[in-house]
């Protein structure tokens, strides 16, 4: 219990919010927004990893959202840097054009 | 002791190693000399090895050479295990060997890829004697493995010809069926008798009946049926034939496919204690005696003829080891060797005079022309054929006796099969050596005898089928039957009581009156009345068809094994990969034309889709969770 | 611990080679850098490094420095094959400290103690592959490799981070220990086996087993041969050891949550992969759902549920047999097609163009099929060996059946080995004496290790 809400709300609040992530990277064809999407998959974990951190008592988990943030960070700048390269290629961020490798 | 045996297994390996490598730099002259050479010193010392092996403590000789394999209980070392049976083995592979090696440098000198052959031929002789020499299961089947992949390397030696780059897949995939049972096999003999070591389980009472023992037996005999062709599994042993002659003669009649008989009779310990399985190898064998038999009698390809010849052997000889005969069977393998070798290395000679010709129906009348040839052929025909005195007759009448004491009916499939050999054998000598020539007046003058490096070893082999019976003459006739009795301390469990001389006399009597009566009958039909098969297909009867196609087992398996493997491998290719994951594709354009818009719009094969996939599997997963 | 170290040295040297003028000496530095770090693994040998300071968090003991000297004689090697891939100036620091970073992460999730290094491990081992997989940068097909890889990638992350919070609601620490004393209680919350289901989904996808492999054809088409090499051998081997210490050990409490679904995970992608593999014409695709199918055969010793010595000493083998055979494999593919498509015609009538290059190919190949005489055998055996006392016993059929499947497919490529190229149009291939000495060492390396496999499988005593 936090504050009198169950532990049970927490799990769930962030349960929904990384499927709204996961949904998103399905189905949004931009690869801007599928980032956000997955910037939003890893905050919605931050949420559960602070709750959690509320209801142990100890700081770890707190600590550890750190270093989520610093990945996810490295994370898009790395992917950006590829979209950047693949726009001066291909003049496009659609992630439907980008189907070249299949059998 | 230890490096006579290390010599005898790694001369052979050396010569390939160094062919393999210098092969192109070296002269003809020099790669032969290094491949016969190699050989012919690990044949020297295979008969220093024998006479040693005489004075040793029970005819056993152990050697250790290293840890191999320690995993769990599991302790398998690198060694070797000379006793009678391998000892008699290392003779036949390194004497037939070195003859079919100097046998080849005739054959083989015009071919491009004279060095690579040798490479390789010295590379199975290697893995031969691995298989026959180690001291364990384990080091038995890297041998085993390794015939095969030399199996295939030599059979797909004319790798330019598609064709005979399938018979080479053939052989090895079929081969691999086998292995899996053979693998089984030794996993579940591990685990019965806790040991794959031969030291081990020749130990008295280490090998008794449990319920495993059948299933052992039956797995390993799997494992047989694969390299030695037998039904279901001996189709790849014809296709082979697209192999060099010599490879034919030395892999496939004189050794690689006896290997089944060396395991059968290593394990018979295993096979004498459990009825069924001896049951199913006899009928096994016996079935498949006659139904190779059965295809020969109308087969056109000269070496074809041979291959199931050689099938139908090697079911003669499983047949006695059915009836617990092993050392007939061994007996059978070595006499088999002899004449099979000389069989097909003079069907080498006569392909060679005839300019490549492999076809029956396109000789005739060749006895004038390639005289040598044709005496040595006929010795071995003879041989085959169970006339007395000539090897063959020994073998297969000790084989026949034994079988006829363990079933009535096994025996009369392999008289029958007997028979049959006698006559088709016969036709092939007729139609090649007797009559006029067929092959138009072109080819009549190119044919000349082959040069002496190839007849010389013809001869020696002819010299040997005609005494090979030395070794094991019946004890009806007073004599000792040396290799029976050599034989002794390899099989544990004996079974064979001997049947009262009149029946011995008899038994003989029926099969040498069979023979004499095949051979008659071919000689009325191709001789006296001049038949002469037809060249059309169409002119066949329909019964005559069936058996000129193989009983159309190939096409059999074709349909239920190959096509739907095939079926799968496409319906996981297009469906899984390309269309549910991958998209349009080249081959489903016909249907996506069809779809049209609907299926363009689910986009397939892009990120979207692979996520999708993974999601779904995901609550899949979650939703599997206890 | 100390290998880690100097290679985190070595790493930031070749990143700041550039101020220091070191470009020219930067090649010869990388390999002798990973050389030295091998030596002091064996120095370390039988005397832990504890990291007391960082709360338990890496434990470099025995199983580690086994598993990380893998990884830098696969670096090693990979090094050796990859010389041309370094010869372009304007990205030889970014390329050299890449790799390195990269094996750094591979090198963590070794002797990882802690979920912290675990995650850390895998994304330090992955964001650099990213960069790699997509540095061929005017080539869409090298860009589209890394974005897939990428997306998907950071989706799994995504799973990953999920499993190991839930973890850590469960045990309110990050420590293996504490999570594995709270999976022994009798009160375990349902969220927990989501969370580990989680991580074995996320860790799953890194070692491409199906069905979370999508990525894995089309990356490793997509990729450079040379970096396609690095992902499919120190990827595997690093997340290898990770499932086994996570699935085997300290996850063990709730073993019978998640052994049915590895073995369901096993079978689909044995059936996949193989049969996928069948009618492939590209090679670095073909390799691909190779690498898939022996994923699958290495996770069969998570469901064999061997606790002991030998499970660890099978796994060395298994890796090293499967990484240098993949080096020794993809070089000569690399040598061959020089950059260009690896289609399987690419490789027809190499035995008669360059025989040396041939036998390497053919040897690596046979290996991977698990012939005998070659070390792929022994590894194969070994994963058999210990399903033979499982419940899984029938399993074994299964990955019988596979390989057989699998030598059909090997054996494709060595049959176009054979074969007469018609057209002679193609140049000789020159090898320099490094890339002689390369394919020598590993083919070497396979059949000796093939011959004496104790050399590596008694490397733990039971």
């Amino acid at each position: 219990m936090i504050n009198g809400i169950s532990i049970d709300y927490f799990i769930l609040l962030s349960a929904v919010l990384f499927t709204i992530g996961a949904i998103g990277v399905m189905a949004r064809r931009n690869s801007i927004i599928i980032f956000m999407c997955i910037e939003l998959m890893l905050n919605a974990v931050n949420i559960l990893l602070v709750a959690f951190s509320t209801l142990h008592q100890n700081a770890e988990g707190q600590v550890f959202v750190f270093f989520v943030m610093t990945v996810a960070a490295a994370e898009v700048s790395v992917g950006l840097a590829i979209l950047t390269m693949i726009y001066r290629n291909i003049k496009s961020i659609d992630t439907n054009l980008l189907s070249n490798l299949k059998d | 002791m230890a490096y006579i045996l290390l010599g005898i297994v790694l001369l052979p390996l050396l010569g390939s190693i160094i062919n393999g490598l210098l092969g192109k730099k070296l002269s003809k002259s020099n790669v032969a000399t290094i491949a016969s050479g190699s050989i012919g010193l690990s044949f020297v010392l295979s008969i220093i090895a024998f006479i040693q092996l005489q004075s040793a403590e029970n005819r056993v000789i152990n050697v250790d050479y290293y840890k191999w394999v320690v995993s769990g209980m599991l302790d398998v070392p690198m060694g070797f295990w000379l006793d009678s049976l391998s000892s008699l083995y290392i003779l036949v592979i390194t004497g037939v060997g070195f003859l079919i090696h100097v046998y080849s440098i005739g054959y083989m000198h015009e071919d491009d890829g004279f060095s690579r052959y040798f490479s390789y031929l010295n590379l199975f002789v290697f893995f031969m004697l691995m298989l026959v020499l180690g001291n364990s299961y384990v080091t038995m089947f890297v041998g085993w493995e390794g015939v095969g992949l030399c199996s295939y390397l030599l059979i797909g030696f004319w790798f330019k010809n598609h064709a005979y780059n399938d018979a080479a897949k053939k052989a090895f995939i079929m081969n691999r069926i086998g292995d899996l049972g053979f693998i089984l096999g030794m996993a579940l003999l591990f685990i019965t008798y806790g040991s794959l070591n031969y030291a081990d389980l020749n130990k008295p009472g280490a090998i008794t009946y449990t319920s495993a023992t059948t299933a052992i037996a039956l797995l390993l005999f799997l494992g047989a049926t694969g390299k030695s062709a037998q039904i279901p599994l001996y189709t790849w042993l014809p296709d082979a034939m697209a192999g060099p002659t010599p490879v034919s003669a030395l892999i496939h009649a004189a050794t690689m496919v006896t290997a089944g008989i060396y395991m059968v009779v290593r394990s018979n310990a295993i096979y004498s204690l459990s009825e069924t399985a001896s049951l199913v190898v006899g009928i096994v064998g016996g079935v498949t005696a006659l139904w190779a038999a059965i295809i020969a009698t109308l087969q056109f390809d000269i070496k074809k003829i041979l291959a199931y010849s050689t099938v139908s052997q090697l079911g003669l000889m499983f047949l006695g080891l059915g009836a617990n005969a092993y050392s007939s069977s061994v007996f059978h393998v070595i006499t088999h060797a002899f004449f099979k070798a000389l069989l097909f290395l003079g069907a080498g000679s006569v392909i060679h005079a005839m300019g490549g010709e492999q076809d029956i129906r396109k000789m005739g009348g060749l006895s004038k022309k390639i005289p040598t040839t044709y005496l040595t052929m006929l010795i071995a025909t003879i041989a085959i054929s169970g006339i007395p005195p000539f090897s063959g007759f020994f073998s297969k009448d000790e084989i026949l006796a034994h079988v006829y004491e363990y079933n009535k009916g096994l025996w009369a499939l392999g008289v029958i099969a007997s028979m049959l050999t006698a006559f088709y054998m016969f036709r092939m000598l007729f139609l090649t050596f007797w009559g006029y020539f067929r092959g138009g007046s072109e080819l009549y003058k190119h044919l000349h005898e082959s040069p002496s490096v190839m007849t010389i070893p013809l001869m020696i082999l002819a010299v040997l089928s005609v005494i090979g019976g030395l070794l094991g003459l019946p004890e009806l006739i007073g004599a000792k039957n040396w290799i029976g009795h050599y034989l002794d301390n390899v099989i544990l469990i004996k079974t064979y009581l001997g049947l009262s001389h009149s029946i011995e006399w008899m038994l003989m009597g029926i099969a040498v009156a069979g023979a004499v009566a095949s051979i008659y009958f071919a000689y009325q039909l191709f001789v006296i009345n001049g038949v002469l098969p037809v060249e059309d297909e169409a002119e066949l009867k329909w019964w005559q068809k069936i058996i000129y196609h193989k009983f159309y087992v190939d096409e059999l398996y074709d349909f239920i094994i190959r096509r739907p493997i095939d079926f799968l491998g496409k319906v996981v290719d297009r469906f899984f990969e390309k269309m549910v994951f991958n998209g349009i594709n080249d081959s489903i354009s016909s249907i996506t034309l069809f779809l049209g818009e609907w299926i363009r719009k689910i986009h397939i094969g892009n990120i979207a889709y692979y996520i999708m996939a993974m999601t779904i599997s995901i609550i899949v997963i979650l939703s599997m969770i206890k | 611990m100390t290998a880690l170290i100097l290679i985190l040295i070595t790493g930031v040297l070749a990143l700041s080679a550039e101020i220091f003028n070191l470009k020219k000496v930067l090649y010869p530095l990388s390999i002798l850098g990973i050389l030295v770090a091998l030596g002091l693994n064996f120095v370390e040998w039988h005397q832990p490094f504890s990291w007391k300071y960082s709360d338990n968090m890496v434990k470099f003991d025995n199983l580690a420095l086994a598993f990380s000297s893998v990884l830098l004689v696969t670096v090693f090697l990979w090094f050796l094959m990859s010389k041309s891939y370094f010869n372009e100036e304007t990205n030889l620091v970014e390329h050299t400290s890449l790799v390195l970073f990269s094996l750094i992460g591979a090198m963590l999730l070794v002797a990882f103690n802690n979920l912290v290094t675990l995650f850390l491990g895998v994304e330090i081992l992955s964001i650099p592959l990213y960069v790699l997989a997509a540095s061929n940068k005017k080539n869409i097909l090298s860009n589209e490799a890394g974005f897939k890889y990428l997306i998907m990638g950071s989706f799994a992350s995504g799973f990953l981070l999920f499993g190991i919070a839930l973890m850590y609601g469960l045990a309110g620490s990050f420590d293996l220990f504490t999570i594995t004393n709270a999976l022994s209680t009798d009160k375990v919350p349902n969220f927990a086996y989501v969370g580990i289901i989680m991580i074995l989904i996320a860790l799953a996808f890194k070692v491409s087993i199906a069905p979370f492999h999508f990525w894995t054809p089309d990356v490793y088409e997509g990729s450079p041969v040379v970096i396609t090499a690095l992902m499919s051998t120190i990827v595997k081997t690093a997340v290898f050891v990770a499932i086994m210490k996570l699935f085997l050990w300290y996850f063990y409490p709730a073993y019978g949550h998640y052994v049915e679904i590895i073995a369901a995970m096993i079978l689909i992608s044995l059936v996949i992969a193989n049969f996928s593999a069948l009618r492939q014409n590209n090679v670095k695709r073909l390799l691909a759902f190779s690498s898939i199918s022996h994923a699958a055969i290495m996770m069969l010793l998570i469901i064999a549920d061997v606790r002991n010595a030998s499970t660890v000493n099978a796994l060395l083998y298994y890796t090293f047999a499967y990484s240098v055979a993949s080096i020794a494999a993809f070089a000569s593919i690399h040598f061959v097609t020089g950059g260009k498509e690896e289609t399987l015609d690419t490789l027809k009538g190499l035995m008669y163009k360059h025989p040396f290059i041939g036998v390497s190919l053919l040897i690596a190949l046979l290996s991977m099929a698990g012939i005998p005489v070659t070390a792929g055998f022994f590894a194969k055996y070994y994963v058999l060996n210990a399903l033979l006392m499982s419940s899984y016993k029938w399993m074994i059929i299964a990955a019988i059946l596979a390989s057989i499947l699998g030598v059909v497919y090997y054996l494709r490529i060595a049959l176009k080995l054979f074969e007469v190229d018609k057209k002679q149009d193609n140049g000789i291939i020159a090898l320099s004496t490094r890339e002689v000495f390369l394919l020598g060492l590993s083919v070497l390396l396979l059949i000796v290790v093939g011959i004496y496999p104790d050399i590596i499988a008694n490397t733990f005593l039971k």
